[in-house]
């Protein structure tokens, strides 16, 4: 009896509390910019004293790549050298959004961090927001890093345009919510470094990043529509090379279905509180 | 707990009349009710039927060998493991239907935080303040008072990852203390840390109890240590209660013999043994160690007659040792040794 009258009266708090917050928008946007800040600062603390090593040991395979197809592709046309600097934009955001991101989070999931988190007040949704910002912070570098010395390397220049906000937004928060859902449901560590490895060549070399679809066996064509990163390096080619078009809208419109559909997997599948 | 106690905690308001008083104390936090924990399919039994309550402002120990599923029933009144069957109400309500507000209200301590590993000292425990609602300056300031109160001031702009085991600990144990809590829950707090470290723990949780009013549920085999703060102690051995009681009560419910236990001079324990043997049963500890077990009616007469006989029975050294809550422990059938716990 005492509890029912406190928790009524606990409730009736609450939803002062909460009428307060709504009528003060900026009061409530606060609260959860601080959450996911806080969060954030945790995740980035991770590698704060060697952000710089990260980023530049993550562009080194792109960046190896790029070069080595420099010298390999004699005299190669615009649309070629296109998809060999954004093909490689995409091996940075393979790297750093998918393959890292998994191996870091399946690492916290292992080792019991999650239940360090469980045991505190805070929104599962502002933890992966704070970890998809990290993916973001650690991919986009590299990204632009790539598309500066593709265009040096091959001397050629992009077509620039405010597509291209929102075109690299979804390319990397759709790789990074792979990358974190795999990271997520790993099974163990070692698993998710193996799966991590392979899903790295598999999208690198066997989907259409750096060649196109119909290069690619029949099996194989099915099997890139699955991957974020055949609408990425689709979307990236079209844009760069000649601007906004019904292609790019078509691509950034499944990204964010992508975008949408890792968040969706991870609050709905993955309960962090109960085993 | 005593109705001041609960009036200095705020828990009461003084206007209260006695019967609103004693209903308040007398509210439990949590109620367990045939709490079964199944792994493997059943085959492994971690809880077996366990029922009992957490009276508001208490705090309540929780006692148990390795494995004994301690840890298991935490988690489970935490929600991050759920029954296999039987029920948990927090507040009068289960606490599936509000892990987030049992997270806001119960701060749960178990490990270090091995999530923030790669942050410095002071931002891990104010932090943690502000993901627990607190303002940027409550959980600076309450922080900085952790900091000094747990002896962390040295190391508080060192990385988590480059301080000791014991001051991991000690930072792991000021994340649970930071922030507005009703309940306080620690698993194991005092492993690792040093005989002045453990003091300081024990006394803090004492200090919170009484003049915060918390509620404090105190996982841990350190009984000796840990039987001086706790109000109630519950026994858990595979996977069942064995009992929950006060101290006292507890006691009480082992032989009511004394142990003296007497050191003879060196070589001169037979001499030692064929006096004491007159007043007692007697087990012999070590080469020059005996225990004697005296009916506590009986215990002054016999001490008088040691302090008197001193010389002719050889003895160097005798102490009174009461029964001791791991007596209780083996009374009531635990089988395994507490002091090899987690």
């Amino acid at each position: 009896m005492i509890w029912q009258m406190e928790n009524e009266l606990a409730r009736k708090k609450g939803e002062i509390a909460a009428r307060d917050l709504n009528h003060s928008a900026a009061g409530f946007m606060k609260q959860k910019l601080v959450e996911i800040w806080i969060l954030f600062r945790i995740q980035f603390a991770e590698i704060r004293d060697s952000w710089m090593w990260v980023i530049g040991l993550a562009s080194m395979f792109p960046f190896t790549t790029l070069l080595f197809l420099k010298f390999y592709t004699v005299n190669p046309t615009p649309e070629m050298m296109m998809r060999i600097i954004t093909g490689n934009m995409v091996f940075a955001i393979i790297v750093m959004g998918i393959n890292a991101l998994a191996q870091e989070i399946s690492f916290q999931k292992h080792q019991g961090h999650f239940m360090f988190y469980a045991s505190l007040p805070i929104a599962k949704l502002n933890f992966v927001i704070a970890v998809f910002i990290r993916g973001f912070m650690t991919s986009f570098p590299s990204v632009v890093i790539l598309a500066v010395i593709g265009q040096l390397v091959y001397n050629i220049q992009f077509h620039y345009s405010l597509g291209m906000i929102p075109v690299l937004l979804l390319a990397v928060f759709s790789c990074a919510g792979i990358g974190t859902a795999l990271g997520f449901v790993s099974p163990n560590h070692q698993f998710t470094n193996m799966l991590a490895q392979t899903l790295l060549m598999v999208i690198s070399f066997l989907s259409p990043v750096m060649v196109t679809m119909d290069m690619l066996p029949k099996v194989l064509q099915w099997v890139a529509y699955i991957f974020p990163t055949t609408y990425v390096a689709a979307a990236f080619r079209e844009l760069f090379l000649s601007g906004w078009s019904p292609d790019v809208t078509r691509n950034v419109l499944i990204l964010a279905g992508y975008v949408i559909l890792s968040f969706f997997v991870i609050l709905k599948t993955v309960q962090w509180r109960i085993e | 707990m005593p109705i001041e106690r609960a009036l200095r905690a705020g828990v009461l308001d003084a206007s209260c009349s006695i019967n609103e008083k004693e209903v308040k104390i007398m509210s439990a936090v949590y109620e367990v009710s045939n709490l079964e924990k199944q792994y493997k399919k059943g085959k492994v039994q971690a809880n077996k039927n366990i029922s009992f309550t957490v009276q508001r402002g208490e705090i309540l120990g929780v006692f148990g060998p390795n494995g004994a599923g301690k840890s298991t029933l935490i988690k489970q009144m935490v929600g991050h493991i759920q029954p296999t069957s039987g029920t948990i109400m927090f507040r009068g309500e289960s606490i599936f239907k509000q892990t987030k507000r049992i997270s806001r209200l119960v701060a749960y301590y178990a490990q270090e935080p091995h999530a923030m590993e790669s942050l410095k000292v002071w931002e891990v425990i104010t932090f943690t303040g502000r993901l627990r609602g607190m303002s940027k300056k409550e959980a600076e300031q309450d922080g900085e008072e952790l900091l000094e109160r747990l002896r962390l001031s040295k190391v508080r702009n060192k990385l988590m990852k480059r301080i000791s085991g014991g001051q991991k600990r000690l930072v792991g144990i000021a994340t649970a203390l930071i922030g507005n809590m009703e309940v306080l829950i620690l698993d194991e707090p005092t492993n690792e840390l040093d005989p002045e470290n453990r003091r300081l723990i024990w006394n803090l949780i004492l200090e919170y109890n009484r003049t915060r009013g918390v509620t404090v549920l105190l996982v841990t085999h350190n009984v000796l240590e840990a039987e001086q703060v706790v109000d109630r102690v519950m026994m858990v051995d595979h996977g069942e209660l064995l009992a929950i009681d006060t101290v006292g009560n507890l006691k009480g419910m082992v032989d009511q013999r004394l142990r003296i236990e007497v050191t003879s001079s060196f070589g001169k324990r037979r001499v030692t043994e064929k006096v004491l043997k007159q007043w007692g049963e007697i087990e012999v500890l070590s080469e020059n160690r005996l225990r004697l077990m005296v009916p506590k009616v009986e215990a002054g007469v016999v001490v008088n007659e040691i302090v008197e006989r001193s010389e002719e029975m050889a003895c160097e050294e005798y102490k009174l040792i009461p029964p001791s809550l791991e007596d209780v422990y083996f009374h009531l059938g635990g089988k395994d040794d507490l002091a090899n716990g987690e």
